[in-house]
């Protein structure tokens, strides 16, 4: 199955934890529904709901649409379509109160897809909404909300990719000519037993961002839905079966969390649900000095993010995350027709609609300087194509005070920009027409079209550059015996050697003082040998002596 | 003549002492990939299955292993480890057939071991075949110097081709056993 497969076919849900609905009788349903085999919202989490959707008239009719099964559910929840309209999750747009600068979906270009602008009706499988297909979407329609894609318990709610965030209406073939048939969601069952949000819903989307199971964040993939303890301690079906929400704590549909403007360093008591609109942090639970035996570790965490020692390595679960998408290869062709390439371990190494790949699991992440702080290079930035560009920039230093080291994957890629402007472009990627690169394999077209689409000028000329895009890693957090120890660290070549500005002992040196603490040693140890040597010899003559004179 | 045997047991216990320090880096080799976990299994699986001077030799895949998995199973982490095991009854047969050195069956199938280390990069690490064989008569050194010999083709790595499919162990048969076995 290829990363579009996967993708389109597990595309359910969006990342909203719930607030308004209740759960329902599908949350003691024991036969989950493939292919997500999405179930309750955490397993073994029994239902405390005080209502049954199924009985409720307004419900019991057969919707032809999603917008009027939202409809539906807003002649009770009458607010929930307003407060949905005001998250992130919504308008796919975020400003930035550190750097001013407007991010989110709508506007940021990355170097896995890219950019939405003229690709919608594809990316918006993901968007907690109905019908977004071009710039003229109705973003203050209340009917356009999909509460389903976050509230449904079966498992059977699907949102293909260029459907413009509808779910399947009708039996569709899909991927096209593809042979596999998606069957047509039963929207009036989905609606009866709508409950929690669960892992299963955020999962469905944020599992597979990027095109793929975990093709994009590295530390979350659907490894995540049931997790062993060695995998997620916190998650672990078997464990404390935390679900998304529980860190991600939401008011009226505003989920808590956000990688644009990421908490770096937590120095609040009780952080749960805190005013900066971001997740709990460890220390919402563990405290500031959570080692209790070993406290001189809880020195190490003042300049160290717990996530450095206690996520050793990423892609942990055994789904392989995307390191590299080099989009300047995209447009091959064999006998004039599109192919792929797959690697050693069966996923996608060539593509022709999208470049060359590589994936990898058990990813050793890279450690750098974080304060919080991240700036973007955006489509106006002007880059220098000598040089990597960096999508964003995680901001820090050993010496602001406002940092920790962290662990990030930092993901690589190539990806064309405008030679005149030296500016990222948008280009137009999915569609039926003439000029998306995935139909007609021709970047001039695209290019011009999707500039066009944004009403950006364009030089005529492209070239591909060098890019790369962090992405911090906080989930897949491992039984504390399995944080990283001392030496993994404390030695040359260690974890942090990349990190500047630090002295640690088994790993940093100076050669002049090395060279000092040998050379005195040395000495030390001649002038002891050379002292008992002569304690010897002057023993021996004084013997000689005394024999000679007796 | 005291000064001699002192001389001679002095220079017996440097001797053994370097011999004790150098035995795992002479009984085991250790090198790094150039590729990656799956490539490198890959790579190593096909140099076997598709050189046919392996094959004359008898030579076949026998399983893939993943000590790793046991254990996460058990809640813990380590990094990938996957143990490649190959065999050939050409050179297995005459070490079963005698008594004085069966118990070197212990040894089969053979086995390379790739893994990850905390540095990132994948190393690949073989029994020394050729010397652990000297140590036990002349029947085992000389099966055993031509593994070794065999050995070295397992472990080619060329970038110059593309990157091979990974095989995977067939499923068991419900009788047991463990895979084709290549005859081991």
């Amino acid at each position: 199955m290829n990363n579009f497969e996967r993708f389109a076919g597990l595309v359910v849900a969006a990342v909203f934890a719930a607030t308004a609905l209740g759960p329902a009788r599908a949350s003691s349903d024991p036969s989950p529904a493939p292919p997500a085999k999405a179930a309750a919202a955490a397993p073994g989490k029994p239902s405390t709901s005080t209502a049954d959707h199924g009985k409720f008239k307004v419900l019991q009719q057969g919707f032809k649409s999603g917008p009027e099964v939202t409809k539906a559910c807003l002649t009770c929840h009458t607010e929930a379509a307003h407060q949905v309209q005001g998250t992130q999750h919504w308008n796919w747009e975020f400003m930035n109160p550190k750097t001013n600068q407007r991010l989110g979906k709508k506007h940021v270009i990355n170097n896995f897809c890219t950019a939405i602008p003229s690709n919608y009706e594809f990316c918006t499988a993901c968007h907690v909404g109905y019908g977004w297909k071009d710039e003229n979407f109705d973003f203050t329609a209340q009917e356009n909300v999909d509460c389903l894609v976050c509230h449904d318990t079966t498992g059977t709610y699907r949102k293909l990719p260029g459907w413009a965030g509808h779910p399947v209406y009708q039996d569709t073939e899909f991927p096209p000519k593809s042979g596999k048939m998606v069957k047509a969601v039963n929207l009036a069952d989905v609606a009866q037993k709508v409950g929690k949000t669960g892992r299963n819903n955020c999962g469905a989307c944020h599992f597979y961002g990027g095109g793929g199971d975990a093709v994009k964040h590295g530390d979350i993939d659907s490894s995540l839905r049931e997790p062993a303890r060695y995998l997620d301690v916190h998650m672990a079906k078997d464990g404390l079966n935390f679900t998304c929400g529980d860190c991600h704590k939401t008011t009226g549909h505003a989920v808590s969390g956000s990688r644009y403007n990421p908490t770096a360093v937590d120095t609040a008591k009780h952080i749960r649900g805190k005013e900066d609109g971001n997740a709990a942090a460890c220390q919402a639970c563990h405290g500031h000095a959570p080692h209790k035996e070993k406290t001189r570790l809880n020195v190490h965490a003042e300049k160290i993010a717990c996530q450095t020692c206690h996520v050793p390595e990423f892609a942990r679960g055994g789904k392989p995350t995307k390191m590299l998408w080099d989009w300047s290869t995209a447009g091959k062709l064999k006998d004039g027709k599109p192919f792929k390439t797959k690697d050693s371990g069966g996923h996608d190494a060539y593509d022709s609609r999208k470049g060359d790949f590589k994936y990898e699991t058990n990813v050793i992440p890279e450690y750098i300087w974080f304060n919080g702080q991240v700036d973007y290079t955006l489509r106006e930035t002007k880059l220098d194509p000598t040089q990597v560009v960096h999508i964003n920039k995680f901001n820090g230093s050993p010496d602001d005070g406002r940092s920790k080291i962290w662990p990030i994957k930092l993901f690589k890629g190539k990806q064309p920009y405008d030679v005149g402007s030296n500016q990222l472009i948008v280009f137009h990627t999915y569609g039926q027409d003439d000029s998306a690169l995935w139909s007609n394999f021709n970047w001039d077209k695209a290019i011009e079209f999707g500039m066009k689409e944004i009403g950006a000028q364009y030089s005529g000329k492209y070239a591909f550059v060098e890019t790369d895009m962090a992405w911090p890693i906080t989930h897949m957090v491992a039984p504390k015996e399995d944080a990283l120890a001392c030496k993994q660290c404390h030695t040359a070549p260690g974890r942090l050697d990349k990190v500047p500005g630090i002295y640690m002992p088994g790993r940093s040196g100076n050669e002049l003082l090395d060279m000092a603490g040998w050379s005195i040693a040395g000495l030390t140890l001649l002038g002891v040998l050379g002292h008992g040597a002569g304690r010897i010899v002057a023993s021996r003559r004084s013997k000689g002596h005394q024999g000679g004179h007796p | 003549m005291l000064k001699a045997l002192l001389g001679f047991v002095a220079g017996a216990v440097v001797v053994a002492l370097v011999g004790w320090l150098m035995m795992p880096s002479l009984m085991f080799t250790e090198r790094v990939s150039p590729f990656g976990m799956e490539e490198t299994i890959a790579r190593i699986q096909h140099n076997i299955e598709d050189n046919p001077a392996l094959k004359a030799k008898g030579w076949a895949l026998s399983g893939l292993r993943n000590p790793a998995r046991a254990v996460q199973t058990d809640g813990g982490n380590v990094l990938p480890v996957m143990m490649i095991e190959v065999c050939s009854t050409k050179y297995s047969k005459p070490i079963l057939k005698e008594d004085t050195v069966r118990f070197l069956s212990i040894l089969m199938p053979c086995k390379v071991s790739v893994y990850k280390k905390q540095d990132g990069k994948v190393y690949i690490g073989t029994m020394n075949a050729g010397l652990m064989g000297k140590l036990f008569g002349s029947l085992v050194g000389d099966v055993m110097s031509q593994v070794a010999e065999d050995q070295k083709l397992f472990l080619v790595m060329d970038p110059s081709t593309p990157a091979p499919e990974m095989i995977l162990p067939q499923a068991a048969p419900a009788a047991g056993g463990g895979g084709p076995g290549g005859g081991c």
